[in-house]
């Protein structure tokens, strides 16, 4: 696949509320960050697969707005073994280990994953 | 073979960012005893958004020279953020000892205030290959992510707020000695714990103050008027992990890990520690993988030890970046001008007694991907 290809993929894939991830044909290596090569080997045998979008969390913070609200974004670690960043909603139980399902939602107009505490 | 330095801080510098360069060239030279006609290389990394307004400069040293009417033999860019300036001084030395030039300029800095309270313009520079699938959240990189991870050494370790507090305490006692530093009001553990939090656990008084400096270091083999020692790099490490931490096997790790493996300097042998200081936690930090005390155990090492520069184990004595402000979101300036001053004997009212050997680490970008480590002092 070319890098263009590749990347617009994610998109569409997004707006069809389906969380895609790489997957190394060569050396099995899983990675979220869209590439047209692997990370690891550096093979170009790569195809895009989709996450089932369950998950847990492997690193978060609030971040505190100044009305004193806060908005929760950290680091999940999904089943396939892959991670990446986003926001989580229902803050409130939100905590590392704690597992996450994702849901998506229009930032600027377009789809992106975001994850909510199951 | 540092012949001249200089740091000029401002909260608000009202001149454009070029002008504040020459104030520091101009110093940097005036203490050298060198003139510009004498610089015949330039190393540069310079905040984005830093010279005439808002403009950012495609490469720094290059437009440098054109503005300043310099003609180098060799000219380096080198960019990986806060740490750039010391891996500018090791290779300064390594191009001065090779011939390729006998004086050579190194800055860092920038004028970024009028972007400080606006966070950054849009641009078309991008920090990641991958900023469309990781910007679009909403973040604050790079609080948010050093927030993550003192969140998660704390669920890993127990490292508790005031562990961290106690950093930005100890650093600010020093700064309270320190003409320079732009906070200097001495502080408790209550203070930091008191002060807004912005992004959980990290506390406003545990985060820098962006503000607008250059540093300027003078390598050189001509001495001029030069009355400071004879520096030499002891030991010299780089690493750089440039992936995205969330693909790296824990954030808790850092590349310095790494560099100061390559350095592998007898830590007994150092007299003060100047460590990149960018949020408490980035302190403690490189104090666990610079090999200081083992992963897990810097909140309690902390609490048992005096970091000031009158302690047992003086750290960022002249109460790091925390203190003097962050000079365009790059505290490898301060860290370097500070090991300076304590090797000359220079630093006016925090001195640390005896130090002849400095240990430096720098640390990288907005998610900890790139880590310097040097050390300073005169090969006997």
């Amino acid at each position: 696949m070319r890098d263009d290809e590749i990347r617009e993929s994610y998109f569409k894939y997004f707006n069809e509320e389906k969380l895609p991830f790489i997957q190394c044909k060569n050396c099995g290596h899983r990675f979220y960050y869209p590439r047209a090569f692997c990370p690891k080997c550096g093979s170009s045998d790569v195809e895009v697969r989709f996450s089932k979008g369950q998950g847990k969390i492997f690193a978060m913070t609030k971040i505190y707005r100044k009305d004193g609200s806060y908005v929760v974004y950290g680091i999940v670690e999904l089943d396939e073994g892959f991670r990446m960043y986003s926001n989580i909603v229902e803050g409130n139980q939100a905590d590392i280990a704690k597992r996450v399902e994702v849901i998506f939602k229009e930032i600027n107009g377009k789809k992106y994953p975001l994850f909510k505490v199951a | 073979m540092i012949v001249g330095f200089a740091g000029k801080l401002y909260k608000n510098y009202e001149k454009d960012g070029i002008e504040l360069l020459k104030e520091a060239i101009d110093e940097a030279l005036e203490m050298a005893g060198l003139n510009y006609a004498d610089i015949d290389g330039i190393m540069a990394n310079i905040g984005r958004g830093s010279f005439h307004g808002n403009k950012t400069y495609l490469n720094p040293p290059v437009q440098i020279s054109e503005y300043f009417g310099i003609k180098p033999k060799i000219i380096d860019h080198v960019q990986y953020g806060g740490p750039s300036v010391l891996s500018m001084i090791y290779r300064a030395y390594k191009a001065i000892n090779a011939g390729d030039a006998e004086t050579i300029l190194c800055i860092q800095g920038g004028k970024i205030s009028h972007l400080r309270d606006n966070h950054f313009q849009k641009t078309d520079i991008i920090d990641s290959p991958f900023d469309d699938y990781i910007k679009i959240y909403e973040q604050m990189s790079p609080i948010s992510d050093y927030a993550m991870v003192a969140y998660r050494h704390s669920k890993l370790f127990g490292t508790t707020d005031e562990q961290r507090a106690r950093v930005a305490v100890m650093q600010r006692y020093s700064a309270s000695y320190n003409p320079k530093a732009l906070f200097r009001n001495p502080i408790t553990v209550k203070d930091v714990l008191q002060s807004r939090i912005v992004s959980y656990p990290l506390h406003l008084l545990e985060i820098v103050y962006p503000i607008d400096g250059f540093h300027v270091f003078v390598v050189s083999k001509r001495r001029g008027k030069s009355v400071l020692r004879n520096i030499d790099i002891l030991a010299y490490g780089e690493a750089h992990w440039p992936n995205p931490p969330a693909e790296w096997d824990d954030i808790i790790y850092t590349p310095a890990i790494e560099s100061a493996k390559r350095a592998s300097f007898d830590l007994n042998r150092v007299d003060t520690f100047q460590l990149y200081d960018s949020f408490t936690i980035t302190v403690m930090l490189q104090m666990e993988d610079i090999g200081l005390v083992e992963k897990g155990k810097v909140g309690q090492f902390v609490e048992s030890h005096d970091l000031t520069f009158k302690g047992d184990v003086p750290i960022n004595t002249g109460g790091g970046s925390l203190n003097t402000g962050q000079p365009a979101y790059m505290s490898g300036g301060v860290i370097l001008e500070e090991a300076l001053l304590q090797l000359n004997d220079m630093a006016d009212g925090h001195q640390v007694k005896g130090a002849d050997v400095v240990f430096l680490n720098g640390i990288g970008w907005w998610s900890r991907r790139h880590s310097v480590t040097l050390v300073l002092g005169e090969r006997k």
